[in-house]
């Protein structure tokens, strides 16, 4: 039980991180800084 | 015996004497000065003229020749509307077209596959591809000498202007034909003759070369439309001005290629898969309904996969015309063309269901499948959600009591959906999804046996879940709360992030069924629904290819040349939506009916008549010749 949710953490971490550096390094690639802006 | 015959010295000879033809003629493109003689006939380069001494700067003026002005009276009237003929047998030629050349890019790579895993299936289903396209290939020949003739006929002045900025790449065009037609011959009647050993390398260093020069043929023809769109290499009164790759490499050139090379291979697909489930629903024995249900999977494959980065290449294309003209932007997306839009979204929407439906019903093949079959639901109904979101219109048509009660012509609730950043998500989410049921099929015949089997699982659920939420909020975020740069800004996070599911889903599958365990699956073992889904495919494609190659088309409005050369002739004017879609139904109905005699000649070739002498020895029920 604490392996599998372990498990699942772990999982949704990376997809996190990866997702919210994805998103901070294509608006920075095109000139646009993340910024929580009409 | 056979063998010596087709290894002997004169096909040596020959192969390298092609091979000796092909060096010369890449060193006659490369070493030719671009701005030289070569290209002479596209050439009146300003800078040039000035550099020769014996010209004067007066001389140099007289050769800049602006794009004629005709008259209406300078277009020829034959009675019938000339617009609408040239319409027709563009729209013909231009299906064939991407029909024989998309073709042959699916037939080398399932050669190849075929070459590398040994099984002899593979190279037997792309040469029975290859014998569809053969046909439709003259056909294809046919509708573009008839397209020339039209376009000469009824547009003299036109023609004339674009042969005289094109030049010499016409005769390039020419040229390039005989070759693909000599290369396709002997891909196509050389097949059994290659097919072992170092043989079989040379063949398929024939389909590459076939691929090379076909899609060399398309961009060259493309770059006729994209300059009619987007002038380049001339000045404000159409003299040229520039070398023929000035010419042809306009703005929109590369957006069109690729948008283009793309939906040739997804419409190619569609076509053969629709052939597959003709064969398949005709099919008299169990193997041969197993050989033709493998065959339209493996097409539907083809055209799915192809046509899931295809929005992204039609989102560039409709960006750079907007960074090109935002004047025909909004004539295409917010003016008078915009309904088509919709109608697009309609076509696309049915595109996908009939593409997850065929593979939900391929489903039944195997028994392992039970374990995903839950899923079919929730998939539909968020396929039915994004694409009633992405058929709402952001401006209702209504009458003065509607608008008056509505308090404006955008609806209050639902009017937020119809702009980009709604679409956006929900075209993402449809392919993510549509993706979704590629990857739980694949799946349904195989159990995993890595030790790891449940954290990749994990891995996977989480990249999906992380992907969708990323999409609703940069959509809804920079969509609605920011700026306009921002918004479209965050359209990339969207593609980017859709993108990384796929590529992830692929990826992680392939180490995730490494050694796994594959459960029994019966190819022919389908419904005869999901056959009928194959035919919906190609229809819906060719409806699409003709509603939207009349957008591009009509957005240059009274334009021959945008911006150079006005269209003064009776058609000058964007008729109506009912009368357009009427065009495209007519030119959509009339591929289908080639398409189904190209079937038939297929089918054809292998039927054999009984001789008379054996006719009583034959069971009566297989008396209609013995379909191959």
């Amino acid at each position: 039980m604490i392996k599998n949710l372990q498990i699942w953490l772990v999982a949704f971490t990376v997809a996190f991180l990866y997702f919210y550096g994805l998103d901070h390094f294509i608006m920075s690639m095109q000139g646009l800084p993340l910024n929580m802006l009409p | 015996m056979k063998e010596n015959h087709y290894s002997s010295p004169l096909m040596w000879l020959t192969l390298l004497l092609i091979m000796v033809l092909g060096f010369l003629w890449s060193g006659t493109i490369s070493t030719t000065d671009i701005s030289g003689e070569w290209f002479s006939g596209a050439v009146a380069s300003v800078e040039n003229v000035s550099t020769d001494t014996a010209v004067t700067d007066e001389d140099a003026e007289l050769k800049l020749v602006p794009a004629p002005r005709p008259t209406r009276a300078d277009y020829p009237d034959i009675g019938v509307s000339s617009r609408s003929i040239v319409w027709v047998v563009a729209q013909m030629h231009l299906f064939f077209g991407a029909l024989v050349l998309a073709v042959p890019l699916f037939v080398l790579v399932i050669e190849l596959l075929g070459m590398y895993t040994g099984d002899s299936r593979y190279d037997d289903m792309a040469h029975e591809f290859m014998k569809i396209s053969i046909t439709a290939y003259s056909i294809t020949a046919l509708f573009g000498g008839t397209l020339a003739l039209s376009l000469f006929l009824l547009y003299p002045d036109l023609m004339a202007y674009l042969m005289r900025v094109f030049g010499a790449q016409m005769m390039v065009y020419a040229i390039l034909f005989f070759l693909e037609s000599m290369v396709l011959y002997i891909y196509y009647y050389g097949w059994d003759a290659l097919r072992y050993g170092n043989a079989k390398w040379v063949h398929l260093s024939l389909g590459v070369l076939l691929n090379g020069v076909g899609a060399t043929l398309m961009v060259t023809a493309n770059s006729w439309a994209t300059f009619m769109m987007a002038p380049s290499g001339v000045n404000e009164v159409g003299a040229v001005i520039g070398n023929i790759w000035e010419v042809m490499k306009g703005p929109l050139w590369n957006p069109i290629n690729l948008h283009r090379f793309i939906a040739n291979i997804a419409f190619g697909g569609a076509v053969v898969g629709a052939y597959a489930a003709y064969k398949c629903l005709a099919a008299r024995t169990a193997e041969a309904r197993a050989h033709y249900d493998w065959m339209g999977y493996t097409s539907n494959f083809i055209a799915i996969l192809a046509f899931l980065p295809l929005p992204f290449a039609g989102y560039w294309l409709m960006a750079e015309i907007y960074a090109y003209s935002q004047q025909m932007g909004i004539t295409a997306m917010g003016g008078i063309l915009a309904w088509l839009f919709i109608i697009q979204a309609v076509l696309i929407g049915t595109i996908l269901l009939a593409g997850n439906y065929y593979l939900w019903s391929g489903m039944s093949r195997t028994e392992g499948s039970k374990r995903y079959q839950g899923f079919i639901k929730y998939i539909a109904v968020v396929l039915v959600i994004c694409f009633l979101i992405w058929v709402t219109p952001h401006t209702l048509i209504l009458t003065s009591g509607e608008i008056a009660a509505l308090g404006g012509s955008n609806h209050p609730l639902l009017g937020a959906l119809g702009i980009m950043p709604a679409k956006n998500i929900a075209v993402n989410l449809m392919l993510i999804f549509t993706f979704m049921s590629f990857q739980i099929y694949r799946r349904s015949d195989k159990v995993a046996t890595v030790s790891w089997a449940k954290a990749g699982n994990a891995l996977m659920v989480a990249i999906y879940a992380v992907a969708i939420v990323n999409i609703i909020f940069v959509g809804v975020y920079y969509g609605y709360f920011t700026n306009t740069v921002y918004k479209v800004g965050s359209s990339v996070i969207q593609v980017v992030s859709t993108l990384t599911v796929i590529i992830c889903g692929v990826v992680l599958d392939a180490f995730l069924y490494r050694k796994a365990k594959t459960l029994p699956s019966h190819w022919g073992q389908v419904s005869n629904r999901a056959q009928y889904a194959l035919f919906a495919l190609p229809i819906a494609f060719t409806w699409l290819m003709a509603l939207m190659g009349y957008v591009r088309s009509s957005v240059r409005t009274h334009w021959h040349v945008y911006t150079v050369m006005k269209d003064t002739s009776p058609d000058n004017f964007i008729p109506t939506i009912g009368y357009a879609g009427n065009m495209m139904t007519i030119v959509t109905v009339m591929f289908v009916l080639f398409v189904l005699f190209i079937f038939w000649i297929a089918n054809l070739s292998g039927t054999k008549q009984i001789p008379p002498y054996a006719i009583n020895k034959v069971p009566a029920t297989e008396r209609v010749g013995g379909a191959a």
